[in-house]
Protein backbone atom coordinates (compact mmCIF):
# COMPACT_ATOMS: atom_id res chain seq x y z
CA UNK A 1 0.00 0.00 0.00
CA UNK A 2 1.58 3.21 -1.13
CA UNK A 3 -0.77 5.77 0.34
CA UNK A 4 1.77 8.21 1.66
CA UNK A 5 2.16 11.37 -0.39
CA UNK A 6 5.93 11.93 -0.71
CA UNK A 7 7.89 15.15 -0.16
CA UNK A 8 5.14 17.23 1.43
CA UNK A 9 6.44 20.10 3.58
CA UNK A 10 4.37 20.34 6.77
CA UNK A 11 5.26 23.66 8.40
CA UNK A 12 3.25 25.85 10.73
CA UNK A 13 2.63 29.13 8.89
CA UNK A 14 0.19 30.48 11.45
CA UNK A 15 2.45 32.01 14.12
CA UNK A 16 1.09 35.14 15.68
CA UNK A 17 3.02 38.22 14.62
CA UNK A 18 4.61 40.57 17.13
CA UNK A 19 4.67 44.09 15.63
CA UNK A 20 7.29 46.60 16.86
CA UNK A 21 7.37 50.26 15.80
CA UNK A 22 10.56 52.13 16.69
CA UNK A 23 10.13 55.91 16.94
CA UNK A 24 13.63 57.36 16.96
CA UNK A 25 14.85 60.88 17.64
CA UNK A 26 17.25 62.01 14.89
CA UNK A 27 17.29 65.70 15.80
CA UNK A 28 20.48 67.77 15.70
CA UNK A 29 21.36 67.07 19.30
CA UNK A 30 21.72 63.37 18.50
CA UNK A 31 25.04 64.31 16.82
CA UNK A 32 26.52 65.07 20.22
CA UNK A 33 28.45 62.38 22.07
CA UNK A 34 28.26 60.13 19.02
CA UNK A 35 24.67 59.26 20.00
CA UNK A 36 23.38 58.79 16.46
CA UNK A 37 26.13 56.29 15.70
CA UNK A 38 25.46 54.40 18.93
CA UNK A 39 21.78 54.32 17.97
CA UNK A 40 22.67 52.92 14.54
CA UNK A 41 24.86 50.28 16.18
CA UNK A 42 22.01 49.44 18.54
CA UNK A 43 19.64 48.87 15.62
CA UNK A 44 22.15 46.51 14.05
CA UNK A 45 22.38 44.59 17.32
CA UNK A 46 18.57 44.40 17.42
CA UNK A 47 18.40 43.03 13.87
CA UNK A 48 21.12 40.45 14.52
CA UNK A 49 19.65 39.28 17.82
CA UNK A 50 16.13 38.90 16.38
CA UNK A 51 17.48 36.90 13.44
CA UNK A 52 19.44 34.64 15.80
CA UNK A 53 16.16 33.32 17.23
CA UNK A 54 14.04 31.33 14.76
CA UNK A 55 10.72 32.13 16.45
CA UNK A 56 11.42 35.87 16.82
CA UNK A 57 12.78 35.98 13.25
CA UNK A 58 9.48 34.56 11.95
CA UNK A 59 7.12 36.43 14.25
CA UNK A 60 8.69 39.86 14.68
CA UNK A 61 7.48 42.67 12.39
CA UNK A 62 9.51 45.87 12.51
CA UNK A 63 8.93 49.46 11.36
CA UNK A 64 11.34 52.36 11.91
CA UNK A 65 10.02 55.92 12.10
CA UNK A 66 12.60 58.69 12.48
CA UNK A 67 11.97 62.31 13.38
CA UNK A 68 14.29 65.29 12.92
CA UNK A 69 15.51 67.13 9.86
CA UNK A 70 13.32 70.05 8.82
CA UNK A 71 10.47 69.20 11.14
CA UNK A 72 10.10 65.92 9.32
CA UNK A 73 8.80 62.55 10.30
CA UNK A 74 10.05 59.81 8.03
CA UNK A 75 8.81 56.21 7.77
CA UNK A 76 11.98 54.32 6.89
CA UNK A 77 10.67 51.63 4.53
CA UNK A 78 7.78 49.22 5.08
CA UNK A 79 6.89 46.87 7.90
CA UNK A 80 9.27 43.93 7.50
CA UNK A 81 9.53 40.49 9.06
CA UNK A 82 12.37 40.41 11.58
CA UNK A 83 14.16 37.84 9.42
CA UNK A 84 14.35 40.43 6.60
CA UNK A 85 14.96 43.51 8.75
CA UNK A 86 17.85 45.62 7.45
CA UNK A 87 18.30 48.62 9.76
CA UNK A 88 18.37 52.00 7.99
CA UNK A 89 21.37 54.31 8.47
CA UNK A 90 20.04 57.21 10.54
CA UNK A 91 21.45 60.74 10.25
CA UNK A 92 21.03 63.48 12.87
CA UNK A 93 19.91 67.04 12.17
CA UNK A 94 17.05 69.48 12.70
CA UNK A 95 14.16 69.73 15.13
CA UNK A 96 12.29 67.33 17.45
CA UNK A 97 8.72 66.84 16.07
CA UNK A 98 7.98 64.13 18.60
CA UNK A 99 4.21 64.60 18.63
CA UNK A 100 3.91 64.16 14.86
CA UNK A 101 6.16 61.10 15.02
CA UNK A 102 4.00 59.41 17.66
CA UNK A 103 0.85 60.28 15.71
CA UNK A 104 2.44 58.59 12.70
CA UNK A 105 3.33 55.53 14.81
CA UNK A 106 -0.23 55.15 16.14
CA UNK A 107 -1.60 55.39 12.58
CA UNK A 108 0.93 52.95 11.17
CA UNK A 109 0.26 50.41 13.91
CA UNK A 110 -3.49 50.58 13.37
CA UNK A 111 -3.17 50.25 9.61
CA UNK A 112 -0.77 47.30 9.97
CA UNK A 113 -3.25 45.64 12.35
CA UNK A 114 -6.07 46.22 9.93
CA UNK A 115 -4.04 44.72 7.06
CA UNK A 116 -3.19 41.66 9.13
CA UNK A 117 -6.80 41.32 10.23
CA UNK A 118 -8.02 41.47 6.62
CA UNK A 119 -5.52 38.80 5.64
CA UNK A 120 -6.44 36.61 8.62
CA UNK A 121 -2.94 36.85 10.11
CA UNK A 122 -3.09 36.64 13.91
CA UNK A 123 -1.04 39.11 15.92
CA UNK A 124 0.05 40.11 19.41
CA UNK A 125 -0.44 43.53 20.91
CA UNK A 126 2.03 45.81 19.08
CA UNK A 127 4.84 47.64 20.89
CA UNK A 128 5.82 51.23 20.15
CA UNK A 129 9.23 52.20 21.51
CA UNK A 130 9.94 55.93 21.62
CA UNK A 131 13.53 57.14 22.08
CA UNK A 132 14.27 60.85 22.46
CA UNK A 133 17.06 63.03 23.80
CA UNK A 134 15.35 66.39 23.89
CA UNK A 135 12.27 68.57 24.13
CA UNK A 136 9.49 68.19 21.56
CA UNK A 137 9.37 71.16 19.20
CA UNK A 138 5.80 70.53 18.09
CA UNK A 139 2.42 70.24 19.73
CA UNK A 140 2.52 66.89 21.50
CA UNK A 141 -0.08 66.97 24.29
CA UNK A 142 -3.11 65.75 22.34
CA UNK A 143 -1.11 62.89 20.81
CA UNK A 144 0.31 61.91 24.20
CA UNK A 145 -3.23 61.64 25.57
CA UNK A 146 -4.20 59.47 22.61
CA UNK A 147 -1.20 57.25 23.25
CA UNK A 148 -2.31 56.69 26.83
CA UNK A 149 -5.87 55.91 25.86
CA UNK A 150 -4.69 53.52 23.12
CA UNK A 151 -2.72 51.71 25.84
CA UNK A 152 -5.72 51.63 28.15
CA UNK A 153 -7.80 50.13 25.32
CA UNK A 154 -5.15 47.37 24.94
CA UNK A 155 -4.43 48.52 21.38
CA UNK A 156 -0.71 48.95 21.91
CA UNK A 157 2.11 48.90 24.48
CA UNK A 158 4.21 52.05 24.59
CA UNK A 159 7.72 52.36 26.01
CA UNK A 160 9.00 55.91 26.31
CA UNK A 161 12.74 56.23 26.90
CA UNK A 162 14.84 59.33 27.45
CA UNK A 163 18.43 59.55 26.26
CA UNK A 164 20.86 61.53 28.42
CA UNK A 165 20.30 64.38 30.86
CA UNK A 166 18.68 66.76 28.40
CA UNK A 167 15.74 64.42 27.79
CA UNK A 168 12.59 65.69 29.45
CA UNK A 169 11.36 62.65 31.30
CA UNK A 170 8.21 64.43 32.43
CA UNK A 171 7.20 65.08 28.85
CA UNK A 172 8.07 61.56 27.70
CA UNK A 173 6.16 60.16 30.65
CA UNK A 174 2.95 61.59 29.21
CA UNK A 175 3.11 59.11 26.30
CA UNK A 176 2.70 55.95 28.38
CA UNK A 177 0.67 54.90 31.39
CA UNK A 178 3.87 53.35 32.69
CA UNK A 179 5.74 56.66 32.59
CA UNK A 180 9.19 57.02 31.03
CA UNK A 181 12.56 55.41 31.69
CA UNK A 182 16.01 56.90 31.19
CA UNK A 183 18.79 55.21 29.29
CA UNK A 184 21.73 54.73 31.60
CA UNK A 185 24.85 56.28 30.11
CA UNK A 186 24.50 55.60 26.40
CA UNK A 187 23.77 51.90 26.63
CA UNK A 188 21.95 51.70 23.31
CA UNK A 189 23.22 48.23 22.56
CA UNK A 190 22.07 46.82 25.90
CA UNK A 191 18.68 48.48 25.35
CA UNK A 192 18.21 46.92 21.92
CA UNK A 193 19.35 43.48 23.04
CA UNK A 194 16.82 43.73 25.88
CA UNK A 195 14.17 44.74 23.33
CA UNK A 196 15.01 41.77 21.12
CA UNK A 197 14.74 39.42 24.11
CA UNK A 198 11.36 40.97 24.88
CA UNK A 199 10.18 40.30 21.33
CA UNK A 200 11.46 36.72 21.70
CA UNK A 201 9.36 36.33 24.86
CA UNK A 202 6.28 37.94 23.31
CA UNK A 203 6.60 35.70 20.22
CA UNK A 204 6.46 32.61 22.40
CA UNK A 205 3.65 33.70 24.69
CA UNK A 206 0.32 31.92 24.31
CA UNK A 207 -2.48 33.93 22.71
CA UNK A 208 -4.23 36.25 25.13
CA UNK A 209 -1.71 35.65 27.92
CA UNK A 210 0.48 38.19 29.65
CA UNK A 211 4.25 38.24 29.25
CA UNK A 212 6.79 38.81 31.98
CA UNK A 213 9.58 40.88 30.43
CA UNK A 214 13.17 40.78 31.62
CA UNK A 215 14.25 43.40 34.15
CA UNK A 216 15.50 46.60 32.56
CA UNK A 217 18.52 47.12 34.81
CA UNK A 218 21.00 46.25 32.04
CA UNK A 219 20.26 49.60 30.41
CA UNK A 220 17.87 51.72 32.47
CA UNK A 221 18.81 54.40 34.94
CA UNK A 222 16.33 53.61 37.68
CA UNK A 223 17.02 56.53 40.00
CA UNK A 224 15.48 59.78 38.83
CA UNK B 1 -14.02 17.72 -15.95
CA UNK B 2 -13.66 17.45 -12.13
CA UNK B 3 -11.82 15.04 -9.91
CA UNK B 4 -12.53 15.62 -6.24
CA UNK B 5 -10.68 14.31 -3.19
CA UNK B 6 -11.53 14.93 0.43
CA UNK B 7 -10.49 13.74 3.84
CA UNK B 8 -11.02 14.64 7.49
CA UNK B 9 -8.87 13.85 10.50
CA UNK B 10 -10.11 14.07 14.06
CA UNK B 11 -7.92 16.48 16.01
CA UNK B 12 -5.92 15.31 19.00
CA UNK B 13 -7.98 17.56 21.27
CA UNK B 14 -11.12 15.56 20.43
CA UNK B 15 -9.29 12.22 20.43
CA UNK B 16 -8.05 12.93 23.98
CA UNK B 17 -11.59 13.63 25.12
CA UNK B 18 -12.97 10.56 23.39
CA UNK B 19 -15.01 12.86 21.15
CA UNK B 20 -15.66 12.45 17.44
CA UNK B 21 -14.46 14.95 14.84
CA UNK B 22 -16.68 17.98 14.31
CA UNK B 23 -15.82 18.59 10.63
CA UNK B 24 -17.87 17.45 7.65
CA UNK B 25 -17.62 17.80 3.89
CA UNK B 26 -19.78 16.89 0.93
CA UNK B 27 -19.63 17.46 -2.80
CA UNK B 28 -21.78 16.80 -5.83
CA UNK B 29 -20.82 17.03 -9.50
CA UNK B 30 -23.72 17.25 -11.96
CA UNK B 31 -23.10 17.93 -15.65
CA UNK B 32 -19.74 19.59 -15.04
CA UNK B 33 -21.11 21.75 -12.23
CA UNK B 34 -19.23 21.19 -8.97
CA UNK B 35 -20.87 22.05 -5.66
CA UNK B 36 -18.73 21.42 -2.58
CA UNK B 37 -19.13 22.37 1.07
CA UNK B 38 -16.92 22.01 4.16
CA UNK B 39 -18.35 22.67 7.64
CA UNK B 40 -16.65 22.84 11.03
CA UNK B 41 -18.90 22.21 14.01
CA UNK B 42 -18.20 24.49 16.97
CA UNK B 43 -16.31 22.68 19.72
CA UNK B 44 -18.36 24.60 22.28
CA UNK B 45 -21.69 23.44 20.81
CA UNK B 46 -23.27 20.17 21.98
CA UNK B 47 -24.46 19.13 18.50
CA UNK B 48 -21.74 20.82 16.44
CA UNK B 49 -20.92 17.59 14.66
CA UNK B 50 -24.56 17.00 13.73
CA UNK B 51 -24.89 20.59 12.54
CA UNK B 52 -21.77 20.34 10.37
CA UNK B 53 -22.90 17.06 8.80
CA UNK B 54 -26.41 18.32 8.19
CA UNK B 55 -25.35 21.62 6.62
CA UNK B 56 -22.59 20.16 4.42
CA UNK B 57 -24.83 17.45 2.97
CA UNK B 58 -28.08 19.35 2.75
CA UNK B 59 -26.51 22.45 1.24
CA UNK B 60 -24.46 20.67 -1.43
CA UNK B 61 -27.51 18.59 -2.44
CA UNK B 62 -29.90 21.53 -2.36
CA UNK B 63 -27.67 23.78 -4.45
CA UNK B 64 -26.84 21.05 -6.90
CA UNK B 65 -30.52 20.23 -7.30
CA UNK B 66 -31.56 23.86 -7.74
CA UNK B 67 -28.88 24.55 -10.30
CA UNK B 68 -29.64 21.38 -12.21
CA UNK B 69 -33.38 21.91 -12.26
CA UNK B 70 -34.01 24.07 -15.29
CA UNK B 71 -30.31 23.93 -16.15
CA UNK B 72 -30.23 27.28 -14.64
CA UNK B 73 -26.57 28.00 -14.18
CA UNK B 74 -25.83 29.00 -17.75
CA UNK B 75 -28.68 31.51 -17.62
CA UNK B 76 -27.43 32.85 -14.31
CA UNK B 77 -23.95 33.32 -15.68
CA UNK B 78 -25.30 35.10 -18.72
CA UNK B 79 -26.74 37.70 -16.34
CA UNK B 80 -23.57 38.09 -14.31
CA UNK B 81 -22.88 36.76 -10.82
CA UNK B 82 -25.67 38.52 -8.95
CA UNK B 83 -28.36 35.92 -9.55
CA UNK B 84 -26.07 33.00 -8.74
CA UNK B 85 -25.32 34.72 -5.47
CA UNK B 86 -29.04 35.06 -4.82
CA UNK B 87 -29.49 31.32 -5.43
CA UNK B 88 -26.68 30.54 -2.98
CA UNK B 89 -28.10 32.87 -0.32
CA UNK B 90 -31.57 31.34 -0.68
CA UNK B 91 -30.20 27.81 -0.47
CA UNK B 92 -28.29 28.58 2.74
CA UNK B 93 -31.43 30.20 4.18
CA UNK B 94 -33.49 27.12 3.29
CA UNK B 95 -31.00 24.67 4.79
CA UNK B 96 -30.68 26.80 7.91
CA UNK B 97 -34.49 26.73 8.16
CA UNK B 98 -34.52 22.92 7.94
CA UNK B 99 -31.82 22.72 10.59
CA UNK B 100 -34.03 24.93 12.76
CA UNK B 101 -36.91 22.45 12.30
CA UNK B 102 -34.63 19.58 13.26
CA UNK B 103 -33.55 21.51 16.35
CA UNK B 104 -37.17 22.24 17.32
CA UNK B 105 -38.18 18.61 16.83
CA UNK B 106 -35.30 17.52 19.08
CA UNK B 107 -36.04 20.16 21.69
CA UNK B 108 -32.50 21.54 21.34
CA UNK B 109 -31.64 25.19 20.75
CA UNK B 110 -30.34 26.03 17.27
CA UNK B 111 -27.00 27.48 18.55
CA UNK B 112 -26.17 23.99 19.86
CA UNK B 113 -25.78 23.03 16.18
CA UNK B 114 -23.32 25.85 15.45
CA UNK B 115 -20.99 25.29 12.51
CA UNK B 116 -18.99 27.32 10.04
CA UNK B 117 -19.43 26.99 6.29
CA UNK B 118 -17.06 27.32 3.34
CA UNK B 119 -18.09 26.19 -0.13
CA UNK B 120 -18.06 26.69 -3.87
CA UNK B 121 -20.18 26.44 -6.97
CA UNK B 122 -17.96 26.02 -10.01
CA UNK B 123 -19.01 25.43 -13.61
CA UNK B 124 -17.10 25.69 -16.89
CA UNK B 125 -18.17 29.34 -17.23
CA UNK B 126 -17.50 30.45 -13.64
CA UNK B 127 -19.14 30.32 -10.25
CA UNK B 128 -18.67 31.64 -6.73
CA UNK B 129 -17.25 30.89 -3.29
CA UNK B 130 -19.48 31.24 -0.23
CA UNK B 131 -18.26 31.48 3.33
CA UNK B 132 -19.43 32.07 6.91
CA UNK B 133 -16.80 32.07 9.69
CA UNK B 134 -13.31 30.58 9.62
CA UNK B 135 -11.62 28.11 7.26
CA UNK B 136 -10.29 28.97 3.81
CA UNK B 137 -11.29 28.56 0.18
CA UNK B 138 -8.51 28.91 -2.40
CA UNK B 139 -8.80 28.68 -6.15
CA UNK B 140 -5.37 28.38 -7.74
CA UNK B 141 -5.02 28.63 -11.51
CA UNK B 142 -2.52 26.62 -13.57
CA UNK B 143 -0.26 29.70 -13.68
CA UNK B 144 -0.33 29.98 -9.88
CA UNK B 145 -2.60 32.99 -9.34
CA UNK B 146 -5.07 32.56 -6.51
CA UNK B 147 -8.51 33.77 -5.54
CA UNK B 148 -9.16 33.38 -1.81
CA UNK B 149 -11.96 33.49 0.67
CA UNK B 150 -10.24 34.06 4.02
CA UNK B 151 -11.54 33.39 7.54
CA UNK B 152 -13.56 35.99 9.38
CA UNK B 153 -12.60 36.07 13.04
CA UNK B 154 -12.91 38.48 15.89
CA UNK B 155 -9.83 40.59 16.62
CA UNK B 156 -7.97 38.05 18.74
CA UNK B 157 -8.71 34.93 16.71
CA UNK B 158 -10.71 32.49 18.84
CA UNK B 159 -14.18 33.77 18.02
CA UNK B 160 -15.84 33.22 14.68
CA UNK B 161 -19.26 33.22 13.01
CA UNK B 162 -21.71 30.42 12.33
CA UNK B 163 -24.48 29.50 9.89
CA UNK B 164 -26.73 29.19 12.91
CA UNK B 165 -26.14 32.80 14.02
CA UNK B 166 -29.20 35.04 13.99
CA UNK B 167 -27.35 37.56 11.80
CA UNK B 168 -25.75 35.00 9.46
CA UNK B 169 -26.57 37.13 6.39
CA UNK B 170 -24.25 39.88 7.66
CA UNK B 171 -21.39 37.39 7.82
CA UNK B 172 -22.07 35.53 4.56
CA UNK B 173 -19.27 36.42 2.17
CA UNK B 174 -19.54 35.65 -1.55
CA UNK B 175 -16.58 35.76 -3.95
CA UNK B 176 -17.21 35.51 -7.70
CA UNK B 177 -15.09 33.05 -9.69
CA UNK B 178 -14.07 33.17 -13.33
CA UNK B 179 -13.98 30.11 -15.54
CA UNK B 180 -11.71 27.51 -13.92
CA UNK B 181 -9.12 26.62 -16.57
CA UNK B 182 -7.37 23.29 -17.02
CA UNK B 183 -4.84 22.70 -14.27
CA UNK B 184 -6.78 24.76 -11.72
CA UNK B 185 -7.35 23.42 -8.24
CA UNK B 186 -10.03 24.46 -5.78
CA UNK B 187 -9.33 23.85 -2.09
CA UNK B 188 -11.82 24.08 0.77
CA UNK B 189 -10.52 23.57 4.29
CA UNK B 190 -11.43 23.88 7.94
CA UNK B 191 -9.29 26.06 10.20
CA UNK B 192 -7.28 23.09 11.53
CA UNK B 193 -5.79 22.52 8.06
CA UNK B 194 -4.98 26.15 7.26
CA UNK B 195 -1.76 26.54 9.33
CA UNK B 196 0.16 24.23 7.00
CA UNK B 197 -1.89 24.42 3.77
CA UNK B 198 -1.93 28.24 3.49
CA UNK B 199 1.17 30.41 3.07
CA UNK B 200 2.37 32.91 5.67
CA UNK B 201 1.03 35.97 3.90
CA UNK B 202 -2.40 34.31 3.52
CA UNK B 203 -2.12 34.90 -0.23
CA UNK B 204 -2.61 31.33 -1.45
CA UNK B 205 -1.70 27.71 -0.85
CA UNK B 206 1.68 27.06 0.78
CA UNK B 207 3.38 25.77 -2.36
CA UNK B 208 5.77 23.29 -0.66
CA UNK B 209 2.60 21.70 0.74
CA UNK B 210 0.20 21.80 -2.19
CA UNK B 211 2.56 21.11 -5.09
CA UNK B 212 3.53 17.57 -4.01
CA UNK B 213 -0.05 16.86 -2.91
CA UNK B 214 -1.47 18.01 -6.25
CA UNK B 215 1.17 16.11 -8.24
CA UNK B 216 0.26 12.92 -6.37
CA UNK B 217 -3.50 13.31 -6.53
CA UNK B 218 -3.63 14.18 -10.22
CA UNK B 219 -2.29 10.68 -10.90
CA UNK B 220 -4.31 8.89 -8.21
CA UNK B 221 -7.62 7.06 -8.26
CA UNK B 222 -10.15 8.69 -5.95
CA UNK B 223 -10.24 6.03 -3.17
CA UNK B 224 -6.43 5.82 -3.02
CA UNK B 225 -6.11 9.61 -3.12
CA UNK B 226 -8.63 10.05 -0.33
CA UNK B 227 -6.76 7.55 1.82
CA UNK B 228 -3.42 9.26 1.14
CA UNK B 229 -4.91 12.64 1.97
CA UNK B 230 -6.35 11.30 5.23
CA UNK B 231 -2.99 9.79 6.15
CA UNK B 232 -1.40 13.18 5.59
CA UNK B 233 -3.95 15.01 7.77
CA UNK B 234 -3.58 12.36 10.48
CA UNK B 235 0.23 12.38 10.36
CA UNK B 236 2.10 13.13 13.61
CA UNK B 237 3.63 16.28 12.11
CA UNK B 238 0.19 17.66 11.15
CA UNK B 239 -1.08 16.86 14.66
CA UNK B 240 1.85 18.73 16.18
CA UNK B 241 0.95 21.82 14.19
CA UNK B 242 -2.75 21.80 15.07
CA UNK B 243 -4.73 19.82 17.62
CA UNK B 244 -7.94 20.84 15.85
CA UNK B 245 -10.01 18.72 13.44
CA UNK B 246 -8.65 18.97 9.91
CA UNK B 247 -10.59 18.73 6.66
CA UNK B 248 -9.30 19.32 3.14
CA UNK B 249 -11.34 19.00 -0.03
CA UNK B 250 -9.42 19.42 -3.30
CA UNK B 251 -11.14 19.60 -6.68
CA UNK B 252 -8.96 19.41 -9.80
CA UNK B 253 -9.97 20.56 -13.26
CA UNK B 254 -8.81 17.81 -15.59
Amino acid sequence: MNTVIPDVALIDNSDERAPLALVLDCSGSMQEDNKIQLLNDGLKALAADLKADPVAARCGRVLVISFGGDGNVEIMGDWTDAMDFAPPQLLAGGLTPLGAAMRCALDEVESQKSQMRTAGVPYKRPIIMLLSDGEPTDDWRAVAAECKSAETAHKVNIMAIGIGDAANKDTLGHFSNKGALNLSGLKFKELFIWLSRSIRAVSRAPAGGTVQLNPVDSWAQLST
Amino acid sequence: MWRVFSASATGQRNVDQGAAGQDASHCRVTDEVLVAVVCDGAGSAREGRTGANFVAHALAEQLSGTLDAGRHLLDLQAEGGARLEGVVRDAIGAVRGRLGELADASGIALPEYSCTLVGCVAAPGGGCLFHIGDGFAIVQSASGESVLSRPENGEYADETYFVTDENWKEHLRLTPLGAPGRGSVIGLMSDGTAPFAVDRARSGFFRPFIDPVAAYLREAAVPTGNEALRNLLESPRASEISSDDKTLLLAFVL
